[in-house]
Parts: C-alpha cells; structure tokens; sequence
C-alpha cells in the first residue's frame, strides 16, 4: 500500500465502544487473553513484560470530591486505515491486505525488531519477552483458536480473526455470502463478553450493522484522530471530558482544540 | 593451471549472484525463521470437536449461567450463555477466567492430612473419609462440640451440613458474613420478614448508597444487563443511577452522579435524605411515620454536610431527581459486600418505603421449600462464633469449612486464624488451597464448578425467587476429588443418620421438586422464577433512633476496603488470567497502594509513592500511597484480595490482606457486630 494512504476496503470491521457503558470490570481482557493463549505472568504488575491486546485504561477528569468522574477506556488494536506500523515492517510480517480491513500479524515472519512498537501511537503492540509458559496442566485449556508465541516475536490484537474465518466457513456451509456476513455472524471475544454490551462490532460501511450508525453519532469519536491513521475503532461517551482525552490535544497541545473528523 | 584472484573474485561474485536467483536461499531463510520459533516447549493447540455446554460458574459469590466451550472435551474458555434470562449472555471477569482455574496450581490435587505445621502428606480417599466419621462419631451427640463454618448462601449443601449436623446433635451451622445476613435482620427491624430483593431493571432512577451494584453487589451480571438496557449506545438512557459511597468505584464510574460519603455515614445521608423529601412533601402511611419524620429532622443538610462533607446543593439536586422519578429505587449496602449494620440497610431501605415502593421496586422473597430437614443457619455469623471461640465461649470438638476462607476473609484475620487454632479438629472442603485449609488438619479437595452438580437459590438482590442449576461439564474432574456433599452424605450414613440422599446430583433434584421446577431444563441452562411475596414494611423508625452520630477524631481516618470482583473473592485469590487488569497503581510488585484524596494525604502527611503503616486493634498491614480523588474526604481505600499467605506463586505474598485491619464493633440496638464503619491510624514508614 502506499504511504499515507487509507486502504479501502468493500467490509471494514470496526468497534464501537461506549465508554458509558464500560465499568472497568476487565472481562474483556480476560477473555481476550483466554481467547488467543496469552501466558499468566507471575508479575503481571510489570507493565513493561505483559501483553494486553485489549488494555482497559482508567481515565480520569481530574477534578475532586462531588466534581470526580472516572472513564474506563479499553483499547484494543485499532486496524488503523492507514496504519504506522505496516511501512516500517521490514520483514513485511503486519499487512493490512485482507477484506475486511484487519491489520494482520504474521509471527513466523517477524524478526522482533519492534519498528512497528515504536511506530504505534496507540502502544498496542506487545513483544514477547518470555516463552509462553503456562502453569503445568493449564495448557490443556488452550484455545484452539490462536497458537502460542515464542519470545522474540511482535503480538498485537486482530480482532479474534479466527472467529472471522470461523464465520465466514459457516456462511459457506450454509449458502450464504462469506463477504457479507449479517450483523452478529462475527464477534471478537471482548465483544461477546462484555457484561453491559459496551463493546459493539460490526461493518461499518454495512448499513445493516448497528455499528453503521453508531460510529457516525455525534458523540462518536476516535483517538488521536488528527494524526490520520483513521482507527477502525470508535468510541462513543457523551462526557465532553473523555472525549476532550482521546484526542490526547495532538494538533494545537491545548486542551479541548476543535476536533477535526479526517 | 591454478586459480588467480581475478578468477577467485568471478566465482565469489557468480556465486553469490547465482544464489540471490534461486529460491534456496529465500527458502531456508523462511524455514529458519519458522523453525527457530516452534521449540519442543512451546505449547501446541487442543484438537477436536469444538463444542459450547451450559454450567453454572460459582466462582464468582452470585454465580454466573454461562456457557463452557470445549474442545475434544477440555474446556478452553467460558462464554455467556444468551438464552438465560439471568446473565443473557454476560459473564463476570471470574468466571471469564474460569476454564483455567480448572488447572489453577493452587488446586489441592488429592486428599490431604495435616502431618506437622504447614506440613501435608497425600492420602487415600478411603483413608481421609474414615478420619472424618472417626473424628465427628466421637463427638456425636455432644451438645456444641461440632460446628460448621460455610461461605456459600445460595447452594442448598447448606441444607446437607446443617442437616448432617443436627443429626450429631448440634445446630452450629454459621455463614460467612454478607449482605444478605444483615438485610435479613434489617427487613425485621422494619416489621417484616424475608429475604430483600431490588428490582433494577423496573426503575427509572437507583440510588445506591454504599452498595457496588454494577460490580460486587449483588448478582452483578443480571444487574449490569439491567443497567445496560437502560443505556442504549448513541440513544437517550432511560434511567438514572445515582452512587453514594466512599470510592469513586466501577459502579460510580458508569453513574450519572457519585456522592461521595464516608464508609461510617451512610445512614445519615440516607436520613438527610428522608428529611428533605419529607420536607418536600413525601408522606407515607406506615404506621411510625410520625417517629420517622421527628428522627429524619433532626438530620439537616447542614448536620449531613458535617458527616459526609456533601454540600447542601448535592443533596437538594439529588432530593429533587429522586422526586421526578416515577419508579425510584435505593439500595443501600456495604461498599465491600459485608460488614455493615442493619441500621445502614434500614435507612436506606427506609426511602423505598418512603417513596412507596415496597413490593414494586423493592420486594421481598418467600421463604424457600428445604429438600433436607433440619434447621438451617444460625442467627450469629461466623465473625461472631470464631469470636466466641477465641474467648472459649465457645469450645467446639471439630469444624467443617466448607466453601469458605475464614482464617483470611473475617475482620482482624490473624485473630480468626488463631481461634481456629483452639479447635482441636478442622476439615476443610475446599477445591484451592487456601489460607484456612492451609490451617486445617484435613483438606478434602472439592470439584471445581465445572466438574460437579450444585445450584443457586436466590442470589441476594434478585427481585423476585430464582433457581439455577448446574451439571457438570467434564466427565471426570481433573484432580482427585469428590464432592464435597457425596462425602457428607456418605460420613452421615456411617454415623447411623438417614438423611435421604446419597449424592448431591439427588439433593438438587429434590430441591427443584419442591420449587416445582425442572431439574433437566435447568441443569441445561435454564431458570427457574417464582413470584416475590406481598406484605409491607414499617419506616423502622424505632431501630434508626439509635443511629450513633458521626464522629471522627483527627489522627485516624475512615477505612473503606474496596471490592474488585475481577480480582477475586474470600474463597478465590486473583486468577491468574485476571493478574493483567491489576494496574499498576494498585500493586507493584509485592506493594499494594491503598489510595487517599491529595487532601487526606496532606492531613495524614503522606504524599504519592509513600511507604505507610495502616493499623487498628492489634492488626496491622502495610502499603504505599497512590493519591485518587475520588476517594471522600478523610477516607483511605484499599483493595480486598491480596496478601494472600497461601494459594500460588502467582498471588502470595503480594500486598497485605486488610481484613487485618478491620476492626468489630457492635451496632447500638441490634447488637451485630459491624465492621464497616472501622478507622485506621497512617503512619509513614
């Protein structure tokens, strides 16, 4: 793909996350980790070490007493349009080729050189510093879904693809159009999980997806808009604070600059 | 005629030419990096038929309707189960986890016998069964010298023990505190019976004070669908949720508006509240009104702003959203899931009365048919009977535990731990090995939830009668053990009693008889609802008379421990899987940070990062400060489920357990005893 350039594809698969609607209780991330096999670390406050493919962050307005809000912010990989990461790849390990629209990442391939880390403005990118060593016994409740990495290799969030391939082989067997899954046919772990449904996915150029709508509400935003990477992952909040914060202030560097959909 | 370096250079150059047009090169460098990435140790993936079975996880204190996915028959990963009316397709962060704690290291694996201090030798089922019958037949009929301790208030083994028990001629069955115990004393205080129950999803306005609906009050599943529904995403919501308690928590954080309020006034913010309704013209018709009203005026804005530090504003605004309400909820509980007073329930129970809303938002339940005979729990809890042992008050023989952690989940911990102590036999049934099986000279390791039949009657906040089943996934467990209930029933029959049944799978078919429900449908997923019994409350104006003023001395500050249902419970240390939520403001390292306003901080001279001493009674824990504020004033925070002492490597010794630093008072007229209001000296280390 050339640089600086959105890749467009017929089915984009996207997130919509109200972060209304999100406590903070982390059952997205446990299932994402359950999901794609990612080891439990003895020190998993090492922040350095662990992989979170979907990270729930903590935001807050910073006000005291009555005047505290709180946000939760759970962070997934974005599957940016035009994605930093993939130029910089010199192995050609993370594409973004695939119908659909998802950043891939391909482990055989990567070479650990973490060009792609770097480049990720939304740090969601993990290297694996350690084998992926389970408790004896655990690996008997791996998932079939994703292999285990060795150390040495870049991991990221790709939205459960497996579950998209899953999907679209149904389809098939049951005569449908694997390009044109319904509303629901394909839902990333996180997704299914969610205990409050703050988590919606889906196709956002399919006008028969919720997300369609959702993501073009008016309080729908995405982070760090201004630098074009346009995020296939969208949030909604109709606190003005929170959506002050994903923007992160990058054009001007002062707090509540007018936003600017790319 | 020999080689010259020119000749030399044209072979090197072709040659290396000739290899960059072949594909050999390119091939094995593909091959290399694959191959130097599939090591003999790196795990391979489960294969079979991938399949989704219904099963009941109570990992989590309410219990969670999912589904388990297995692959080959393993289980791999727990999915919500949408077709129950209960969970409807969400799981909790616990029983998210729950396919791996299958395999949890810290899983007793067999029977085990206590043969020196901290030290176990494996033993055959045989062997530890006849332990049990030898040591229970010798104290049968002796009056007090057998007693049982239970964390699980909802599975109807609670029958089986209690039954099995006043069969050997004793009645100490006694439940691990919850909200449940003290919102049951609190209902009759107010003139009424039964167990309480609050009707989310039918409001349009829930004020919770104290009580962490939307992440450990509760069936917390079934409540944040309830919340959920009422908040659909890019649309207007259609409820407001209103959170008054002492931490800025997950619950607060998703609510329109968070009051804060320290642990120790939450029934004067609910009287204050009472008065300004009363004020602005709430009447109701229960029969000590009078009492009420004369009680609830002398809690002003002014005198609530003394307690709690809300400004008069915050409370007139929430007064007037509670009025525009046409079905308005409050629910009140402790911030952590127990220790509060009956008063703290029946002040904030008292609004619902209040508002007119006993029977529509807040019901309460029949009581429930028994399968087994007997008497059921006793009226103290298991704070109050360890405290009764540890004076000799109490003197029992021998204890069962059975889903429960007293020696680390009960205020001043190593003070329960050393009462257990004075008990000369103690068994515990318990699938991890925890803190008090750790102490106990018999552990008879239980099934995992997926690997064994119970069930779930009336999780404490349901609205109206609920009944889940669960059957287990797996054909064989994973460690060698039995059901706990199987082994129960079996010591009974050794012992001469009949209790008729030989295994629990019966117990609950028994159970789901009397409810008049369907054993099948529901050990498939489904659910059972009866409808909540009628009957009205009184104001319990002669109980709240006794509420103490709030007062709090300079040197200390207010203890509000913090509940985190992703990181475990009293009977489940953080999972492993659910290590990476912990943030690293909250533990690093071995440090856990308990966490205080920047104003607080400054008053008790301590700043970010700084290492601090908590201490009350005779125990103490240690911390560093992490500043949050939305923390209320003259409060400090700390998270529940760490400092663990036994478990695995991937929980103990990793911050300190505050249970130690929780402190028992007793509760002017009702004589509980309460821990909720406890305060704590800070001192920097």
């Amino acid at each position: 793909m050339s640089h600086g350039a959105t890749k467009e594809f017929k089915v984009t698969w996207g997130m919509v996350i109200d972060l209304d609607k999100c406590t903070g209780c982390g059952a997205c991330m446990t299932a994402c980790q359950v999901e794609n096999n990612i080891a439990p670390m003895v020190d998993a406050s090492n922040k350095l070490r662990t992989l979170s493919w979907v990270l729930v962050f903590e935001l807050n307005n910073g006000k005291s007493g009555a005047e505290a809000e709180v946000a939760y912010l759970p962070r997934p990989c974005m599957q940016c349009g035009n994605p930093a990461c993939v130029p910089v790849c010199p192995v050609v390990a993370t594409e973004k080729n695939e119908e659909g629209g998802i950043v891939s990442q391909i482990y055989p391939r990567c070479i650990g050189c973490r060009y792609c880390m770097a480049a990720c403005p939304y740090h969601a990118r993990y290297f694996n510093w350690e084998d992926p060593i389970f408790p004896k016994g655990m690996e008997k409740a791996l998932s079939p879904s994703t292999s285990a990495r060795p150390r040495g290799v870049v991991e990221k969030c790709n939205f459960c693809h497996t579950r998209f391939m899953q999907a679209k082989e149904k389809a098939r067997q049951e005569g449908g159009k694997p390009n044109e899954l319904a509303d629901g046919a394909y839902m990333p772990a996180c997704a299914e999980i969610c205990p409050t449904g703050a988590i919606s996915f889906g196709d956002v150029k399919n006008k028969e997806h919720k997300v369609f709508d959702l993501a073009q509400g008016k309080d729908a935003f995405r982070l760090l808009e201004k630098l074009g990477l346009n995020p296939q992952v969208y949030y909604v909040s109709k606190r003005e604070w929170v959506r002050k914060l994903g923007d992160n202030y990058a054009a001007t560097g002062k707090p509540g600059a007018a936003k600017k959909h790319s | 005629m020999g080689l010259d370096r020119r000749g030399f250079v044209k072979i090197v150059v072709g040659g290396v030419a000739g290899t960059l047009f072949t594909p050999v090169i390119w091939k094995s460098l593909d091959d290399v990096s694959i191959w130097s990435q599939n090591w003999p140790w790196i795990p391979r993936l489960n294969t079979g038929e991938v399949k989704a079975k219904a099963a009941l996880s109570k990992l989590c204190p309410a219990g969670c309707a999912v589904k388990v996915k297995t692959v080959g028959g393993l289980p791999f990963a727990v999915a919500g189960n949408t077709a129950n009316p209960m969970s409807k397709g969400g799981v909790c962060p616990v029983c998210a986890a729950g396919a791996q704690l299958m395999y949890s290291p810290a899983r007793v694996k067999s029977p085990l016998k206590k043969v020196g201090e901290g030290k176990f030798e494996a033993i055959k089922w045989e062997d530890a069964e006849a332990l049990l019958v030898e040591k229970l037949g010798v104290l049968k009929g002796q009056a007090g010298k057998i007693a049982a301790i239970s964390g699980d208030e909802t599975g109807t083994a609670g029958e089986v023990i209690s039954g099995l028990l006043g069969g050997l001629g004793n009645a100490g069955y006694y439940m691990m505190p919850s909200e449940k115990f003290v919102a049951e004393k609190g209902v009759k205080l107010m003139g009424g019976s039964g167990q309480p129950g609050f009707d989310i999803a039918g409001a349009d306005l829930v004020l919770m004070i104290g009580a962490d609906a939307l992440d450990s009050w509760g069936p917390t599943v079934a409540n944040q669908k309830a919340f959920a529904a009422t908040r659909p995403t890019g649309a207007a919501a259609t409820a407001k949720f209103v959170y008054a308690g002492p931490v800025l928590n997950h619950t607060a954080a998703v609510s329109d508006k968070f009051l804060p309020v320290p642990p120790q006034a939450t029934a004067a913010f609910a009287l204050g509240l009472a008065n300004l309704l009363i004020g602005a013209g709430a009447v109701s018709s229960a029969s000590d009104f009078a009492e009420y009203k004369a009680l609830a005026a002398k809690h002003t804005v002014e005198e609530v702003e003394k307690a709690t530090g809300l400004k008069a504003e915050s409370m007139k605004e929430l007064a007037a959203l509670i009025r525009a309400a046409k079905a308005p909820l409050v629910i009140a509980g402790a911030s952590f899931g127990q220790g509060a007073g009956a008063l703290d329930f029946v002040a904030g129970a008292s609004l619902n009365v209040l508002l007119g809303r006993v029977g529509g938002g807040m019901t309460l339940l029949p009581a429930a048919p028994r399968a087994v005979g007997g008497v059921g729990a006793s009226d103290k809890d298991a704070a109050s009977f360890l405290a009764e042992v540890s004076t000799g008050k109490a003197a029992p023989g021998a204890l069962i535990v059975y889903a429960a952690n007293p020696a680390y989940a009960l205020p001043q911990a190593d003070d329960m731990a050393k009462a257990l102590g004075n008990i000369a036999f103690k068994v515990s049934f318990s699938t991890y090995m925890d803190e008090t099986a750790a102490l106990c000279d018999l552990i008879l390791p239980a099934p995992h939830p997926f690997e064994r039949y119970d069930d779930v009657l009336n999780p404490y906040g349901v609205a109206k009668p609920t009944y889940l089943v669960g059957a287990p996934v797996v054909k064989k467990p994973v460690m060698d053990c039995k059901d706990p209930v199987d082994v129960l029933l079996g010591a009974a029959g050794k012992l001469g009693l009949t209790l008729g049944f030989e295994t629990y799978a019966d117990v609950i078919k028994a159970k789901a008889k009397a409810l008049g429900a369907d054993f099948d449908a529901l050990a498939a997923g489904g659910i059972w609802n009866g409808e909540p019994k009628g009957g009205a409350l009184n104001l319990g104006a002669s109980a709240l008379a006794k509420v103490a003023p709030v007062t709090l001395d300079s040197k200390t500050l207010a203890l509000a421990p913090m509940s985190n249902q992703a990181y475990g419970s009293a009977t489940l240390a953080t999972p492993p899987a659910n290590l990476l939520a912990v943030r690293n403001t909250e533990l690093l390292g071995k440090d856990l940070f308990v966490q205080m306003s920047a104003d607080t901080a400054k008053k008790a001279g301590v700043a970010e990062g700084a290492k601090v001493k908590l201490s009350a009674g005779k125990g103490e824990m240690k911390a560093r400060v992490h500043l949050n504020e939305g923390v209320a004033p003259g409060t400090v925070a700390v998270l529940m489920g760490f400092g663990r002492s036994a478990w695995d490597e991937f929980t103990k010794g990793k911050g300190d357990n505050v249970y130690k630093i929780l402190t028992v008072s007793d509760e002017a007229g009702t004589g509980l005893k309460v821990w909720a209001g406890s305060t704590v000296t800070v001192a920097k280390i």
